[in-house]
């Protein structure tokens, strides 16, 4: 028995002996399991990764560990209660959710929200826009190493979180937003909170540029690193800032405005390149775009009802109980069964922080939606993490990652 | 908003017609009809499920929907991830939830749920705190009574979410 044998022949009892026998000294590709519990993965997301020594020769996503179930759970609350759902799917962009569930809902009754309530819907998105993207840029510098910039995002982000606070009562999955409206008026000295934040953003802004912008560290990291083509972009369904940053000119918010848009003077930043950096300059121009968005709905910002007012959808006004029968019957029937929506099917989008999320609301006629389904930027955009990371490093994919932004709750649901 | 209705067969067609008129796809996901407004009436996988996409074409700015109705038992319909990679976890999700069979999708598995899970929870006769919790490794399936279907859906339709009827069931020793 030569020492080769006898070797094999004592792995064999312990046994080993068939992966010796399979070893191929060629070969040297090793297989890594990223996450799904890992600090740059931003949450569950798990990547298989195959490595020829430094370099990602496959990466493949796995998904399911937030599976929430939210889809089916919308199908038994009624058509009110299925917002409280919706705002839990991407919990950091949760009033586009609700924006685009409600929009599709209002599109199956047929109902308009009154110009107040499109103000204040738009004015709260483009803030939940800034409140996204701020924990964006917050990770996107921690993973590069600046743990800096996640102190510097989270304090700006903490003054807008309280804004929704005083507001809508919760700081994050608000549920806010009704079909027909806002479920509340805007409280009493939002004015000057929403002006204080109008103030601080852009100085905040330059404070962010001058961090990391012309850092060289970050521009090594950044630059030429993650890049997608135009093409593989429209292929693989990337939307959003992705898409912008390949040099895409959409955005649904000027080229199909819905709500408020229409009124509103904005710009759609774009950059060509398509890598992690180009990313990183379209979200940062996004910013400044919202907090120029949100001084015009501040300045103009309408007067009126900030919802439908119709009975058969909205309650009445708590003083009207007591003068009026009709407002006890109304209010009874939408607290005990909920409104009635004429069957049939909507699908509507919206711009999130991370692209279209749209909404697709099938009723059969009943109190309670027949189907969701949320189509969630982030879902889809976790495929084009596999074109992006291809044949580059696994330290640029952890750059990779967190430039395309996942939230684990959408792409999960 | 336009829906149009594409038969199974016609489908890779169409989508490619529509790829080179420039349309491009947002959205696929799976919808059961049954008991829907012109939907199927009972329970028969063969007519029950569409599935539906979402397609975006940006420089009309239009926006279209298509349902393509999945026949055959299980429910299927061709894949188009061929000319779409982005309906990859599309497809899969509709798969996994609604359990669609997608002709052509190479390692067409579960995408959400565990692999070794059973049922498919979209689907309507999936209730709610009707089935158990499946602790992994051992599933453990209980319907309240053999046959009776949960009633979310009106009464009397077998409960075929295994893929067993209730005499299958009853042979086998379950509860």
């Amino acid at each position: 028995m030569s020492v080769h044998e006898s070797v094999l022949h004592a792995l064999d009892e312990r046994g080993h002996g068939a992966y010796v026998e399979s070893f191929d000294p060629q070969d040297d590709h090793m297989v890594l399991n990223m996450g799904p519990v890992h600090p740059a993965t931003h949450g569950v997301l798990r990547l298989l990764l195959e490595l020829d020594g430094e370099i990602v020769v496959r990466c493949e996503p796995v998904i399911g560990y937030l599976h929430t179930g939210i889809e089916k759970e919308c199908e038994d609350n009624n058509w009110r209660g299925a917002v409280t759902c919706v705002t839990r799917m991407d919990y950091l962009s949760q009033l586009f959710n609700e924006q685009a569930y409600c929009m599709a809902v209002e599109e199956l009754l047929g109902i308009e929200v009154p110009p107040r309530g499109k103000w204040i819907r738009t004015m709260m998105v483009e803030l939940n826009r800034l409140q996204s993207h701020l924990v964006w840029f917050g990770t996107q510098g921690l993973d590069m190493g600046a743990i800096s910039a996640m102190f510097y995002g989270f304090r700006e982000r903490e003054v807008i979180t309280d804004f929704f606070e005083m507001t809508t009562g919760y700081r994050m999955n608000n549920s806010w937003f009704v079909p027909g409206g806002t479920w509340d008026d805007l409280p009493e000295g939002w004015e000057r909170a929403v002006r204080s934040i109008v103030r601080m953003m852009p100085a905040r802004l330059d404070e962010y540029e001058n961090l990391l912008s012309t850092n060289p560290i970050f521009l090594e990291r950044t630059r030429g690193v993650g890049a997608i083509s135009q093409e593989d972009a429209l292929k693989i369904g990337s939307s959003g800032p992705i898409a912008r940053a390949t040099g895409i000119d959409w955005d649904l918010r000027r080229d199909m405005p819905y709500e408020a848009y229409g009124e509103l003077d904005f710009e759609v930043p774009l950059r060509s390149d398509g890598d992690v950096y180009a990313r990183y300059e379209v979200r940062m121009d996004e910013m400044r775009q919202s907090v120029r968005l949100v001084e015009q709905l501040l300045d103009g910002m309408p007067g009126g009802d900030h919802k439908n007012m119709d009975p058969k959808l909205t309650p009445p006004p708590r003083a009207e109980l007591n003068r009026s029968m009709e407002a006890v019957i109304h209010h009874f029937k939408l607290m005990t069964q909920g409104f009635t929506v004429p069957p049939g099917e909507a699908y509507v989008a919206v711009e999130s922080s991370r692209g279209e999320l749209g909404a697709y609301v099938v009723s059969d006629g009943g109190t309670a939606p027949y189907r969701v389904h949320v189509r969630d930027p982030s879902f889809v955009n976790v495929q084009a993490i596999p074109v992006m990371a291809e044949r580059g490093l696994v330290a640029d994919l952890i750059a990779t990652i967190a430039s395309v932004d996942p939230v684990m709750g959408g792409v999960d649901r | 908003m336009a829906s149009q209705w594409v038969a199974a067969a016609e489908w890779p067609e169409k989508v490619a017609s529509l790829t080179r008129e420039g349309w491009w796809l947002a959205d696929l996901c799976a919808l059961d009809t049954i008991g829907l407004n012109g939907g199927a009436e009972d329970n028969d996988p063969s007519k029950r499920f569409e599935v539906v996409t979402q397609w975006l074409h940006r420089e009309r700015k239009e926006r279209v929907t298509i349902h393509v109705p999945a026949e055959g038992d299980p429910p299927s319909v061709p894949s188009i991830i061929e000319t779409w990679p982005e309906a990859t976890f599309m497809e899969r999700e509709a798969y996994d939830l609604m359990g669609i069979v997608f002709d052509g999708h190479e390692g067409l598995a579960r995408l959400l749920m565990p692999e070794n899970w059973e049922g498919h929870p979209l689907r309507k006769d999936y209730g709610v705190g009707k089935i158990p919790i499946q602790w992994i490794p051992q599933p453990v399936m209980q319907v309240d009574a053999p046959g009776q279907a949960p009633d979310s859906i009106s009464a009397g339709h077998q409960v075929d979410r295994l893929g067993q009827s209730p005499v299958d069931r009853e042979e086998a020793g379950a509860p």
